[in-house]
Parts: structure tokens; C-alpha cells; sequence
């Protein structure tokens, strides 16, 4: 197919344009290990793929050099018919610098160049205008000033890119080679001196915005009631979602297994398919709900600002101002938090972001502690008088799970210090203009976060499901104490027990892979109640009564806090890192760890 | 000669040149965002404890932490 390229540098409109060039059914091709995502879409006849945002050809990390990569071999290919290069029209200056070395590279592989001027109704707004005819001239290819928000011009470019696209453009008469860089900078300098509009002008709206949302005091509070905003709507709205999705599955299972009549298939597929792969659908809608908020957060300018805020303190532990809304999200779960560290500008830091999410105490881990908790401390304990004990006990796991991050990323940057594949990047961050989110661009990132996280995860998470669900079930009508899975309980009971806990614990353990409250209801099988879910107390009341030590119950709470006892964030990092031997290498690290950290308890108290 | 680091709030100077201690790539970057000779450059305003400052260079805002800033050598402007 004949295929037409968008390119532009950060913050300049671009992906906007795509949607309205595409409208929303587009595919998103990632990588594996890298944050290079390549959009495409059909307009016309034409197949349109929109590039990454950047700020030069020349690459300074790898992610870069695979987006440079990728243009390269886009603009060389004999289908591409044109390179869109769009121009953010308030910062002509900054947008030319790259759009030029894109000319350069069109032109060295015969292909047709055309600019776009993008955002020209903020230009307008000020009562400003920009020569387009002369602008023509000067960069020796066609210029269409246009706002993707507005719509103004979109039209008329719609209408002209066809003919652009069909007809060869004579080769422009720009005497730069691409390797010649200062020549561009002068050169958009040059343009910018004679076409642009005075920079003064559009950044006056956002700096007195920062200096409110900057400023030492405002801005921190500001900072700390977003912060919290964000943090109350994963459970306030996705609480209603993911209750919806979770009664839906289980209508479909009772409905299905109900057609069928009792039997080993329909065991089957309520324990192993809905019971299991199931489960995890439950996670979609926060993992949705998140990156919807976080694509605000970020299209909006804010984002920028919180790294900002935040790039000083976590810089201490080797972490990035970036690091700090992937942390944050890691409350709520580990998979959506993982997928925003891509905004890391480190790979390393980046990477040592990732590595350290799952030791957040996510959503998952709520039903465990809220177990463990009722029963260790009596229900109207209070802690140095007036803080309730059992909530104090809350605080503090979610304290040793923060400490604990920060310990471990301390750790792997003194580690990967003199890494060479994982570049230091500096921190440059450009502040963008403040601006109100579009809902198309933001609606295919959240729909897409949903899918990426089903198709990453599902597979993994069917073959766990299926593999614990055939030990647990084996032989048939056995119950789970004499099924195979009790028989590997009891055989690697000896490792639970410096934990001082027994081959109950270690099966709830194992099964609680596949996602940590799994533990809640597996545990309560074992105890001979079903549905312990629902009835937390009541399975309490039953380890009390059977005698669960402090030393064991404390061991059992530290491990869950530390331990990645969970399938889909091993492969949301296997896919985001591109290698197994990360995410399965962190899976045993952090179970050793946990281990240890739990026989240490089980011997103090 | 005083680097972009020095610089207080408010203050201008001009870019004069970046110190070959960062790599290559690194530097050219930062001229290509336009921290190249000549060019003019305002601090919009510093943070506390030392945290990263924002400049505004031409047509961009940008916020850079001092292990960049130092290296960029300024010429005070008029």
C-alpha cells in the first residue's frame, strides 16, 4: 500500500492529526524492550504511520536510535510516497531543527516533503500571523497552516494530500547534507528570525500558570491534591468496573457451566478458565481507569511539572522525577505503573523504575493483608493510645513496601553504574504549554492499554492457570489435600517451616501465583470453608482457632509485601523489558528475599 | 566564566559554550534544543534544595538538574 509518513517533534500536535487524518481505528505496532510505538492508520488510500516525537535524527538513547532506525528505512522505502513533517507553528524555531534533518533525508532518498503548521489557532489568538507563501519559498516545499484541534485547515489539507502524495515533487534546492547539524540549527534559527512569531508572546499564558503551579507552597499543594485525586479515583471509579466485570464473568460461568451439567468440563472451565484467566480480566478496567488519567495528566502539561517537583528528592535513590506517577500507580497495580515508566527518560533509570514497582502494595495484596491482619491484632487494639492498631498495621506495610523500593533502587544504581548498555540520559525536560486534553487520541491510548495488557498477559496466565488447576484437581474427587498439588505441599513442607507456618500455607502460596488474593480463598479451601472470600472474619477466627503464631503471621505479611507473587506482572515486565530472563530472574530474586525476610520475622517475634 | 547553574531567577545571559566533559551526543542535543552559541537564555525560576531549574531558551521552557546546567558556559548578557 502506498504509504504516507508523520513526523514532528515532541508536543507538536502531531498525534491529533493522525486521528483526524485516520479517525480511530489505527494499530499500534511496540517493540519488545523498547518505548518505540509506531501508530498507523488508513486515510484514503494511503497508509498512514505516525513516528514517534522527537528532536533530532541523531539518537542519544537506544530507544531513539531504533525510532531513527525505523524512519530510515520508512523514508527509503520504495511504498512511501510522502513525509508529513509537522511544525508546531508557536515554536517554529524548535520544530525546524528537526523537520529540516527530516527534509535532508527525504531528499536523499527522492521522496516528497510537505510542512504542516500546525496549532496555527494559538498563533491567531494573539493576533499574529505567519507568511505562508514566503515560508513556501524559503523551506522549497509546500506549507499548510492548520489546527488539528479546531479543524481549522483540516480540510483543505485533507483534500490536497492525495494530489501531494501522486505527484512527484521536484527536488528542493536546500544545499544542507544530513551530518552538517549546526547548519541546521542556524538555518531554523534563520527562518525563525524572519517568519516565526515572538516566543514571549506564547509562553507568557503557561509561565504564569507555573509560577502558580511551580510556586514553593501553591504549587505543592497543588501537586499533593492531584496527586491524591488520582490516587481516590483508581478505587472510586474503578471499583464500580471492576465489580461489574468480575459479576459478569461470573454470570457467564454459572450460565455456561449450568448448559453443560457437572462434570470434570465444567469444573474445568469454572476453576481453570473463568475462576483463573478470569480473574485477571478483572484488572482491565483499573488498569484502563489509570492510564486514562495519567493521558491527562500528561496531555495536559502537568506531568512535566510533577517530574519536575518530584526529580529532586527521588534522585537520591537513583530514581527519576519521572519515576514518581509510576510508584503511585503501583498502589493501585503493578501493570498499568509498569507501562507508565515508559515516560522515563533514563533507560536505566527507567528500568530500575520497573524493576521496583512490584514492591508497591498493590490492590491485589489488600485481601491478604486484610486476612493477616484480623488475625493477628484484636479489633479494638489501639497503638500509642488513639491510632487504631489495625490500620497502624496497614500503614505500616504500606511503609515497608515504599522502604523497601527505595533500598532496592538504591541497590541497582550503585549495581548498573557502569553499565554500558543502559545509558544515562540527562534530565532535560521541556515544559510544554498548558492545553486541554483531546479525547480522541486519548481514548485509542486507553483502549489499546487494555488490549496490550490482554494479549501481553493472557497467554502466561492461561498456562499457570491450566498447570495449577491440573495439579490441585488430579486425582479426581480427591479434595485438595490429597490431590497432587497437597502431595507437593506436604513434600516441600520442610521449606515452609523455618517460616513456621505448614503444607497449608505452602499450597495457598503456590496457588497465590497467579495473583496474590488467590491466597484469601485457597487458604480457606484448606480449612474446609468455600467462598472465604466473602468472609474474611470468619476464616480469621479459624486460623486463630487453629493457632497461627505472631513470629509466622508477621514472616507471612513481609513476604507478601515483598514477593512477586504474581504471573501477570512477570509477563508485563518480560514484554516491556524484552528479555525473560529479567522478569523471571526478579520473580526469584524477589521470593528469595521475601523468604528470607519472613524466616527473620518468624525468629524475632 | 559562570555556567547556567549560577544563574538566578530572573536573570539573562547568552550561551556561549558546552562543556566537553558531556558526550557528544549529549552536547549536540542540547544545541539542537537550542542551547547553541549566541543564544539568549532567561531562568524562569529556581527550585528548592538544590532541585532542577527552568530555563527558557528561544521558544522552549525546559527544566534541567544541575549536573547538565553546569555545564553550560554562559556570557552574561547586557
Amino acid at each position: 500500500m502506498e504509504r504516507i509518513v508523520l513526523v514532528g517533534k515532541p508536543n507538536c500536535g502531531k498525534s491529533l492529526l493522525f486521528n483526524q487524518l485516520t479517525g480511530l481505528r489505527q494499530k499500534v505496532a511496540n517493540f519488545p524492550g523498547v518505548t518505540v510505538e509506531l501508530k498507523t492508520g488508513q486515510f484514503d488510500q494511503f497508509e498512514v504511520v505516525d513516528f514517534p516525537g522527537t528532536y533530532s535524527l541523531h539518537s542519544l538513547s537506544k530507544d531513539e536510535e531504533i525510532a531513527v532506525e525505523k524512519l530510515n528505512l520508512a523514508v527509503d522505502d520504495d511504498d512511501t510516497r510522502l513525509v508529513v513533517c509537522v511544525l508546531d507553528a508557536a515554536r517554529l524555531e524548535r520544530s525546524l531543527v528537526f523537520a529540516l534533518q527530516v527534509q535532508a533525508l527525504a531528499r536523499k532518498n527522492n521522496k516528497a516533503v510537505v510542512f504542516v503548521l500546525n496549532m496555527i489557532d494559538e498563533v491567531e489568538r494573539y493576533g499574529l500571523d505567519i507568511d505562508i507563501k514566503a515560508l513556501h519559498k524559503e523551506l522549497g516545499a509546500p506549507v499548510y497552516a492548520l489546527s488539528a484541534k479546531t479543524l481549522k485547515g483540516v480540510a483543505a489539507f485533507k483534500e490536497a494530500l492525495p494530489g501531494l502524495a501522486k505527484q512527484a515533487q521536484a527536488p528542493t534546492e536546500l544545499n544542507i547534507q544530513l551530518g552538517e547539524q549546526r547548519k541546521f540549527i542556524e538555518r531554523a534559527r534563520a527562518i525563525n528570525a524572519e517568519y516565526g512569531i515572538r516566543s514571549d508572546v506564547v509562553l507568557k499564558n503557561q509561565n504564569r500558570i507555573d509560577t502558580f503551579l511551580l510556586n514553593n507552597v501553591l504549587g505543592g499543594i497543588a501537586f499533593l491534591a492531584i496527586m491524591f485525586f488520582l490516587f481516590q479515583s483508581i478505587f472510586t471509579w474503578a471499583q464500580p468496573l471492576m465489580d461489574g466485570t468480575e459479576a459478569a464473568i461470573g454470570w457467564i460461568a454459572n450460565t455456561l457451566t449450568g448448559m453443560i451439567g457437572p462434570g470434570i468440563v465444567s469444573d474445568f472451565l469454572n476453576d481453570a478458565i473463568f475462576g483463573g484467566v478470569g480473574a485477571f480480566l478483572v484488572f482491565v478496567p483499573q488498569i484502563m481507569v489509570l492510564t486514562l488519567i495519567i493521558g491527562v495528566l500528561e496531555d495536559s502539561g502537568y506531568l512535566a511539572r510533577a517530574a519536575l517537583i518530584c526529580h529532586k528528592p527521588l534522585s537520591l535513590f537513583g530514581l527519576s522525577g519521572r519515576s514518581f506517577i509510576p510508584y503511585l500507580s503501583g498502589h493501585a497495580c503493578a501493570i498499568p505503573a509498569i507501562m507508565a515508566a515508559r515516560t522515563i527518560e533514563s533507560p536505566r533509570k527507567r528500568l530500575i523504575t520497573m524493576l521496583t514497582i512490584p514492591l508497591m502494595s498493590c490492590s491485589a495484596r489488600l485481601p491478604v493483608y486484610a486476612l493477616l491482619i484480623a488475625v493477628l491484632i484484636p479489633k479494638d487494639a489501639t497503638f500509642l493510645g488513639v491510632f487504631d492498631l489495625q490500620g497502624a498495621a496497614f500503614f505500616g506495610l504500606y511503609f515497608f513496601g515504599i522502604l523497601m523500593a527505595l533500598v532496592v533502587s538504591t541497590l541497582m544504581n550503585v549495581f548498573t553504574r557502569k553499565s554500558k548498555e543502559l545509558k544515562d540520559m540527562p534530565f532535560i525536560l521541556e515544559l510544554p504549554s498548558y492545553r486541554l486534553p483531546h479525547w480522541k487520541p486519548l481514548f485509542q491510548r486507553v483502549i489499546n492499554s487494555g488490549l496490550q495488557f490482554i494479549k501481553r498477559a493472557a497467554p502466561v496466565i492461561f498456562v499457570i492457570s491450566l498447570c495449577l488447576w491440573t495439579l490441585g484437581y488430579f486425582p479426581q474427587g480427591a479434595g485438595l489435600e490429597n490431590s497432587l498439588l497437597g502431595k507437593i505441599g506436604h513434600f516441600i513442607e520442610p521449606i515452609f517451616e523455618p517460616l513456621g507456618l505448614d503444607w497449608r500455607y505452602g499450597v495457598a502460596m503456590i496457588m497465590s501465583f497467579l495473583a496474590r488474593e488467590v491466597f484469601v480463598g485457597a487458604l480457606g479451601t484448606m480449612f474446609g470453608m468455600s467462598g472465604a472470600e466473602e468472609n474474611i472474619a470468619g476464616l480469621a477466627a479459624q486460623i486463630q482457632a487453629d493457632g497461627l503464631t505472631l513470629g509466622a503471621g508477621i514472616g507471612l505479611l513481609l513476604f507478601y509485601v515483598v514477593a512477586l507473587q504474581c504471573v501477570a506482572t512477570v509477563a508485563m515486565l518480560r514484554a516491556e523489558t524484552g528479555k525473560s530472563r529479567i522478569a523471571w530472574g526478579l520473580y526469584a530474586g524477589y521470593g528469595i528475599l521475601a523468604y528470607l525476610i519472613a524466616v527473620i520475622a518468624a525468629h524475632i517475634f | 566564566m559562570k555556567t547556567l547553574w549560577e544563574l538566578k531567577a530572573k536573570q539573562a545571559a547568552v550561551v556561549e559554550t558546552i562543556n566537553s566533559q558531556l558526550t557528544g551526543p549529549v552536547i549536540s542535543r542540547l544545541q539542537e534544543m537550542g542551547f547553541s552559541e549566541g543564544q539568549q537564555v532567561v531562568c524562569v525560576r529556581r527550585s528548592p534544595f538544590k532541585g532542577p531549574l527552568v530555563v527558557q531558551v528561544g521558544d522552549c521552557v525546559y527544566s534541567l538538574e544541575q549536573a547538565v546546567a553546569e555545564k553550560i558556559n554562559l556570557a552574561l548578557a547586557s
